[in-house]
């Protein structure tokens, strides 16, 4: 009895470990193909100084030889990353909050959450078409404002349905005080609920963060030079001499690593945030 | 103050004005401005004619557009089956007592942040054929090394690989949830009868979570359709045409050659899948919800 216990916990720790290993294999093979000189590159040996000696030659050759165009991605993708996270976290916590106290007539409150859900199944393929001649037409191609106002939209649906959860479970008798003392609703709304619901806030924000970041299709149709993001950059390590593996290792690296420290140390607000809905029904 | 008066009277609507507008303006309309385009004989400088159906018609003509159809449908089927698979498979590995569970949680959960295009990449790299990591160690285990790039279904299975590992952690995340929402007793009161695991899982689980599971399989196989950044990093479509996604050709026909008013077309159709698929489940999963 005892033994099967114990056998079916060690079989347990042994399946972890081989997700652990499958999870961490990609970046950690990216990480030392960008320190293996380039004819190094090809071989299996994994462990640096043992097998190989590391060399930061490709970092350099990278951040500092062509280091303009990539710092000038790093800083288009913080910046249309940031501003329309922020953006569609304000507004959409807004809607959010009216979805969770007020009750609307013509179209239902279920009507404009499905709304705001379906705005997240339309294919990009279909709406880039015409943001491209739209953009055109406005003189707005290749700027950042073009890439922040559609990610603000597309990524609208998180902060609105995420808060209206938190804010459904606020008693509203907490705001009825500040109402009686004459606070106005939006007085109301950003002193006394907004800050009860900042965990769903933070969860909504890391969300539209990663998602912008990690747009691509909108980014390539919208931008060519001047405000290209970090993930076109590495589109662009395709070489007439085939990939060079060091290099694109080292653009993955810093494409990826943003969003993904970001959302391993909100990770608590991150669950939370990702399994909406799906789990309450 | 009579400003402030007025917002306040009126604050219902303006709480979700601005985001519904944004979204009003930003979506729809360029979906209704795509559904024009995809009547119009429209090419890259000037505005075409108005042609009605027929870049519908002329896509059922076309070999390219079934082609990337079939592929697109494939893909779908395998990879949202097996990230489904996966994702209940991790979250009954972690739904035990173990120690360090959030610390795997957060391991589990880190592809789902990566850069879809950057994966598709890096895929370059571990699927390359003569020196890639999985061939050589295929090679060291003494199996033949598999052409990933040469073979159309080695290739699309390339795809599904990495689509596999960006996308299993959401299925197991949503579905762990659901499985930490089940309530204990229930499972005492279960294990009381002495049932066996096989069962517990099949009469007393398995209905739990089925709001959670459908939910997931449903945004899983919408976002699947979508696909685009993964094909067009790491193969291309190629070889030739054979994976050739259905999103990607649409690129290729409205972005590279211009041809405005057939890629709208190509994109309305997909959205008419997507859109019927929708409807399809939406009322399976309240019927769920309501009995």
């Amino acid at each position: 009895m005892n033994r099967s216990v114990y056998l079916k916990k060690f079989s347990l720790y042994i399946l972890l470990m081989i997700v652990t290993f499958i999870i961490i294999f990609p970046f950690y093979w990216a990480f030392i193909t960008s320190i293996k000189l380039p004819k190094e590159a090809f071989s299996l040996s994994l462990i640096p100084w043992l097998q190989f000696k590391p060399t930061l030659m490709n970092w350099k050759a990278e951040v500092v030889g062509k280091g303009e165009t990539l710092f000038n991605a790093i800083k288009n993708s913080l910046i249309v990353a940031t501003s329309s996270a922020l953006i569609s976290t304000l507004i959409g916590t807004l809607a959010g909050y009216g979805l969770a106290r007020f009750r609307y007539q013509t179209w239902k409150n279920k009507d404009i959450a499905i709304f705001f859900l379906a705005s997240r199944m339309v294919p990009p393929v279909v709406v880039v078409l015409p943001y491209f001649l739209i953009f055109k037409f406005l003189g707005l191609i290749d700027t950042k404002i073009s890439l922040i106002v559609v990610y603000t939209a597309i990524n609208m649906v998180f902060p609105v349905l995420l808060s209206r959860d938190a804010f459904h479970e606020i008693p509203s008798e907490i705001e009825e005080c500040a109402l009686v003392d004459g606070c106005t609703r939006f007085g109301v709304f950003f002193r006394v609920s907004l800050p009860l619901v900042i965990p769903a806030v933070v969860a909504a924000f890391i969300i539209c963060y990663a998602f912008a970041w990690n747009e691509f299709l909108i980014a390539l149709t919208l931008t060519f030079r001047h405000s290209v993001t970090i993930p076109i950059t590495i589109a662009g390590t395709e070489h007439i001499q085939g990939v060079q593996f060091w290099f694109t290792s080292i653009r993955f690296l810093l494409t990826v690593a943003p969003p993904v420290v970001v959302a391993a140390f909100a990770q608590k607000f991150i669950v939370k945030g990702l399994t909406f809905g799906a789990v309450k029904g | 103050m009579k400003l402030v008066d007025f917002l306040d009277r009126k604050a219902k609507f303006f709480f979700i004005l601005p985001s519904v507008l944004w979204l009003l303006v930003i979506t729809a309309f360029p979906l209704i401005y795509s559904l024009l385009l995809s009547f119009l004989s429209t090419g890259a400088s000037a505005w075409g004619k108005f042609v009605g159906l027929q870049n519908y018609i002329a896509l059922f003509k076309n070999y390219r557009f079934w082609n990337s159809l079939r592929i697109t449908i494939m893909f779908v089927a395998s990879a949202v089956g097996i990230e489904m698979a996966l994702g209940i498979g991790l979250a009954l590995l972690l739904n035990t007592e173990i120690k360090a569970r959030k610390f795997f949680r957060t391991l589990f959960m880190t592809p789902l942040f990566a850069t879809p295009l950057a994966l598709g990449y890096l895929g370059l790299i571990l699927f390359s054929e003569a020196s890639g990591p999985i061939n050589t160690f295929l090679y060291t285990l003494g199996l033949k090394k598999i052409l990933w790039f040469t073979n159309p279904k080695a290739a699309l299975l390339s795809i599904v690989i990495v689509d596999v590992w960006k996308w299993s952690p959401f299925c197991f995340l949503v579905i762990l949830a659901a499985l930490q929402g089940v309530p204990q007793q229930i499972y005492e009161a279960a294990k009381l009868e002495s049932t066996s695991h096989v069962a517990i899982f099949k009469y007393i689980t398995l209905p739990l979570i089925a709001p959670a599971l459908l939910t997931v399989f449903l945004l899983r196989t919408i976002e699947a359709f979508k696909v685009l950044d993964i094909p067009y990093a790491l193969t291309s479509g190629g070889p030739g045409i054979t994976t050739e996604a259905y999103s990607l050709y649409t690129y290729k026909v409205g972005l590279r050659f211009f041809n405005f008013g057939p890629a709208s077309a190509l994109a309305y159709f997909l959205m008419g899948i997507i859109l019927i698929f929708c409807i399809f489940f939406f009322s399976k999963i309240r019927s769920i919800h309501e009995g």
